[in-house]
């Protein structure tokens, strides 16, 4: 019977087919090599297969649970935030004109076409101790100098600011990409009901957009979860480690002590982490949702 | 007649299969670098690939593959070779980075003991050989050394009023006296800003560590962690004094920041230190054209502590040769990287790159014959010491280099970063 | 007349909150272009100079006819541009990076919306779990699966050509994700009705699914091709000899051993954005407002 309805759906497989081969090549096979690294001691001359040594070492690994810390206290902030943001500013944008709108459209994407490089050595100026922007704006209201990006007490909250004030240039255009595909007869229909412009964002817009929530509510969790880059370029990790993330603690493990299993194992951690939370948003957020005309 | 011509004969038999012990192999040589210095059509590549060329025409039949890879990403790059198995036969690396004993433990780099006679042996400073060394075995060929020293504005001296250490050379308290009279406020607004000393702490470098080594303390001892010992912490306490209680250094002092501290030393319109350690690489910018160029900068040892012998920190820079699993193929790969750093070679690294030389005799050609500084940094080669040598000292060096980042942020007491530090080095060590 | 006047209050704080965001948003991009052609000794000072010397002082320079200086001004300003031209492969980089990404981004377009398609409206034995699973991939840091990614890349005996930067991005997986959210959002009606016309079911797909998605399409257009242009790390290790380095790549190995040269940076910035820019301004016009949906007739 299975097969019967396997043949009838066929269509189904061969549309994913294309994507799914390419998918198992290079994504599903690394994962496949690294999950059954991640139970060995990787070395280049024959491994040595040490069970499930390498994820209990990540339990007593001190290092590993300050990054889950930090890289927490940092994910609560800027995941949610950031979502918000996005939607905010995209339906701030939506009712404006063709030519306002895509002026704030290529305002809000274009700088995220600069590499995190750039990105990160604005934020460094605007954080520096001395010369810095932000030192200067308190200096006018009288305020001591902070010193954001070395002091344990402000260099994850820096990363933070940085992360928060830097716009969601991808969740506003995928908003107001969201936004274009409702009809306009929906509205049309809520204004002759009376509905005020909020009333018919919250009844009709906000419920409409729950598809594109929950991807930009999953993605930034990764996202965040998986930061790593950006805090590198602003403080090193440091001082100590304040600012070491998870994925800063994989790559060390991976590329400077050649550890590949440890490092798989750090990912499955992750991985069954993030997962979780995935699972939990989209339960949360599930809804059938079509656009009836 | 027939005999004469039959031993001809042999002679030629003889000397046509040595010399093609060598041209016997052929094939593709793989050999990384990254960028150097840059001729007049700017290549920063345009010297390795002289030497191909060069080497090439030696050895007809033998190609030598060049991948150019960027100086920041080409740990990660090798990393990912070595464990995809599909390493490079020679990388411009030393043995404590990209290439460390853990892969030496692993098998991966050749040892090139059997490859050089003791004169050649002879000829190499024995820093730049310990550099390479790993249980007595050699694991590279050194082409230049670097060390580290103390770089000075001169002229932020002269607008203090201090006179610069007396041939580079002096104790800590005249070097804290010196740093202490050249932090003052320059333009009268009530805030100091301008400071006598900063550094910057980071895992990888060692710009403050000969500052810890000066009273006798090691980092690493009998495979203990030793930098918590009474030499050891009273150096550390020394330089921690001089930012908290002489107030000498500024508050940047200590982080991770390392452009920052640069500027702060060289930059035209941000300078306001005066003194910081810096490795050789500096000492070529801060006297070459550009933003960066002090006037008047002066090269010095490390204060001395209570020792009395100034100390540093020393590597060196070279070639390694990756395991090869042909035997012909491996002597070609090895004449290459001899190729690669004769004493000329060296010299000309050392006049176009400004790096030191590992060779005496590339020294001996007197490259810095025009360069006081360099000369004058050339001197402290012998007082300086070796990294330990252990298989984790990556690990090792980051627990240590982040309890001093707390410490120099005035977050933690000398005593109880080094004792947080040494449960969890002898965690690792064991 | 007091609605009016409390609309006009209301779209004035609107503008003001978005040009605050915009500004915000806008500094890193301003930043890498007045820094390339910011003279060379005043790239990097601190505090930054907000309009570069070449704009401020060219004009008052030719005023008062000092062509010279004016001139030696405008030759600092390139000085950035000129390093980076001067090495020859440029041209050779930034064609290997436009011919993988354009290929790149047409190759997802396509694929990623027939897989599409299938998760968000067709049913077959599971299709939840193939699709989760591939969703699952995302959470895995990208560092961990270099080295086996490298592995198979070489096994394919791909290394070192275009193929293999160009096929792994073929299987970036956000853009399933995303535009199945999309898709899921289109009326049944509209499938049944084409079903019912005797479409098959490319059809079904090409002639209607395709272009109610456009503004998803346009989205994940620009994403990919983003993505893939900047990209940066695995090009540098599937890729060895220089003539076949993505522009990222080349642009790195520009840059000295020891201390980062700013200004060249910032123009092989400026010099990279400029294809995203264009393609960011062609595809965005796709984000049409209210397309017809009312296509159910009866």
């Amino acid at each position: 019977m299975l097969f019967k309805r396997i043949w009838k759906a066929r269509s189904g497989y061969l549309f994913i087919l294309p994507k799914y081969v390419f998918f198992t090549m290079f994504v599903l096979i690394p994962i496949v090599w690294s999950i059954f690294v991640s139970f060995q001691e990787y070395r280049v001359f024959g491994t040595e297969w040490v069970g499930l040594r390498n994820f209990q070492d990540v339990l007593y690994d001190d290092l590993f649970w300050t990054a889950v810390g930090n890289t927490l206290r940092y994910a609560v902030v800027v995941m949610p935030s950031s979502v918000l943001i996005a939607l905010t500013l995209a339906s701030l944008i939506n009712p404006l004109k063709r030519g306002a709108q895509t002026f704030f459209r290529a305002s809000f994407y274009l700088p995220t076409v600069a590499s995190s490089v750039v990105i990160a050595m604005v934020w460094r100026w605007i954080f520096q101790t001395r010369f810095g922007l932000a030192n200067y704006f308190l200096s006018l209201f009288g305020v001591d100098s902070v010193n954001w990006l070395h002091s344990s007490a402000w260099a994850l909250k820096s990363v933070i600011i940085m992360a928060v004030l830097t716009p969601p240039g991808m969740g506003i255009i995928l908003y107001l990409a969201a936004m274009a595909s409702i009809p306009e007869s929906l509205y049309e229909a809520a204004t002759i009901d009376g509905a005020n412009r909020f009333m018919q964002w919250w009844k009709i817009t906000l419920p409409l957009l729950k598809p594109t929530t929950l991807y930009l509510m999953i993605v930034s969790t990764i996202g965040s979860f998986q930061v790593f880059d950006q805090v590198m370029l602003m403080t090193q990790g440091g001082p100590g480690y304040a600012t070491t993330t998870i994925v800063h603690r994989i790559y060390n493990v991976a590329f400077r002590d050649f550890q590949f299993g440890y490092a798989g194992a750090m990912s499955m951690f992750l991985f069954v982490a993030i997962i979780t939370l995935a699972i939990i948003q989209s339960k949360v957020l599930s809804s059938d949702v079509e656009y009836k005309g | 007649m027939g005999k004469k011509l039959s031993v001809m004969l042999v002679l030629i038999m003889v000397l046509v299969v040595s010399a093609s012990a060598f041209a016997n192999w052929t094939g593709t040589i793989t050999l990384w670098d990254a960028p150097r210095w840059r001729d007049e059509n700017d290549d920063q590549f345009h010297w390795i690939k002289g030497k191909i060329a060069a080497f090439e025409a030696l050895h007809p039949g033998v190609k030598i593959e060049l991948i150019e890879t960027p100086w920041a990403e080409l740990g990660e790059k090798l990393s990912i070779a070595i464990a995809g198995r599909a390493w490079p036969d020679v990388v411009p690396v030393d043995i404590s980075g990209a290439i460390n004993r853990n892969h030496l433990e692993q098998g991966v780099v050749e040892a090139l003991d059997a490859y050089l006679t003791q004169e050649e042996l002879d000829d190499f400073f024995p820093g730049a050989l310990q550099a390479y060394t790993y249980k007595d075995k050699l694991y590279g060929i050194p082409m230049s050394m670097t060390v580290h020293v103390m770089l000075l504005n001169l002229d932020h001296f002269a607008e203090a009023g201090v006179e610069p250490p007396v041939d580079g050379r002096w104790t800590w308290d005249e070097f804290v006296e010196k740093a202490k009279a050249l932090t003052f406020d320059s333009d009268g607004d009530g805030k100091i800003d301008k400071y006598g000393f900063s550094t910057y702490i980071l895992q990888g470098y060692y710009e403050a560590w000969p500052f810890f080594y000066m009273d006798g303390g090691v980092p690493l001892a009998e495979n203990r962690f030793a930098f918590n010992s009474p030499e050891a912490i009273s150096a550390i306490q020394k330089l921690v004094d001089l930012k908290f209680v002489h107030g000498a250094a500024p508050v940047e002092m200590g982080s991770a920041d390392v452009g920052g501290t640069f500027r702060a030393l060289a930059r035209e319109g941000e300078r306001f230190v005066a003194i910081q350690p810096w490795n050789t690489w500096a000492i070529a910018s801060v006297t070459g054209e550009g933003v960066n160029h002090l006037p008047n900068v002066m090269v010095a040892e490390y204060p001395t502590g209570n020792t009395g012998t100034p100390v540093t920190v020393g590597g060196a820079g070279g070639w390694v040769v990756m395991h090869q699993s042909n035997k012909d193929k491996k002597d070609l790969v090895v004449e290459l990287t001899k190729f690669l750093s004769t004493p000329e070679e060296q010299y000309i690294f050392a006049t176009e790159y400004g790096t030191f030389p590992a060779r005496k005799s590339a020294e001996a050609m007197n490259p810095f014959a025009d360069k006081p500084h360099m000369a004058r940094a050339a001197q402290m080669v012998e007082h300086s010491v070796p990294l330990p040598e252990h298989p984790a000292w990556a690990q090792i060096d980051e627990r240590i280099q982040a309890e001093l980042q707390l410490i120099f942020a005035g977050e933690k007491s000398v005593e109880d970063g080094m004792e947080s530090a040494a449960a969890q080095v002898d965690r690792l060590l064991r | 007349m007091k609605k009016l006047r409390a609309s006009y209050i209301g779209m004035g704080f609107v503008y003001l909150i978005l040009i605050t965001a915009a500004v915000i948003s806008l500094i890193p991009l301003y930043w890498v272009f007045t820094t390339s052609i910011q003279q060379p000794e005043e790239v990097q000072i601190m505090p930054p100079r907000f309009i570069p010397s070449v704009i401020s002082r060219y004009l008052p320079l030719q005023l008062t006819g000092e062509r010279e200086s004016a001139k030696v001004l405008v030759d600092g300003a390139l000085e950035s541009y000129r390093l980076l031209f001067r090495s020859t492969r440029i041209a050779r980089w930034f064609t290997n990076s436009l011919i993988i990404s354009l290929s790149a981004t047409a190759g997802i377009l396509l694929f990623d919306s027939m897989a599409a398609f299938s998760f968000a409206k067709k049913r077959f034995p599971g299709r939840d779990i193939l699709f989760w699973i591939m969703v699952g991939t995302m959470t895995i840091p990208g560092q961990v699966l270099l080295v086996p990614l490298f592995i198979v890349v070489r096994e394919l005996g791909v290394v070192n050509t275009p193929w293999a930067i160009l096929l792994p991005q073929l299987s970036m997986v956000f853009g399933v994700f995303l535009l199945r959210q999309f898709m899921m959002t289109v009326p049944n009606e509209l499938i049944e009705a084409a079903r019912i016309d005797g479409a098959g079911e490319f059809g079904i797909y090409w002639r209607v699914m395709l272009p109610l998605s456009k503004p998803g399409l346009a989205t994940l257009g620009i994403l990919t091709f983003t993505s893939s242009w900047n990209s940066f790390l695995w090009p540098l290790i599937a890729v060895q000899k220089s003539e076949w380095f993505t522009l990222p790549v080349g642009l790195k190995t520009l840059q000295d051993q020891n201390l980062v040269n700013y200004g060249l940076l910032m123009s092989g910035a400026a010099v990279a954005a400029v294809p995203m820019i264009i393609i960011f301004l062609s595809f965005q016009k796709y984000f049409v407002k209210g397309l017809t949906l009312g296509g159910v007739k009866g």
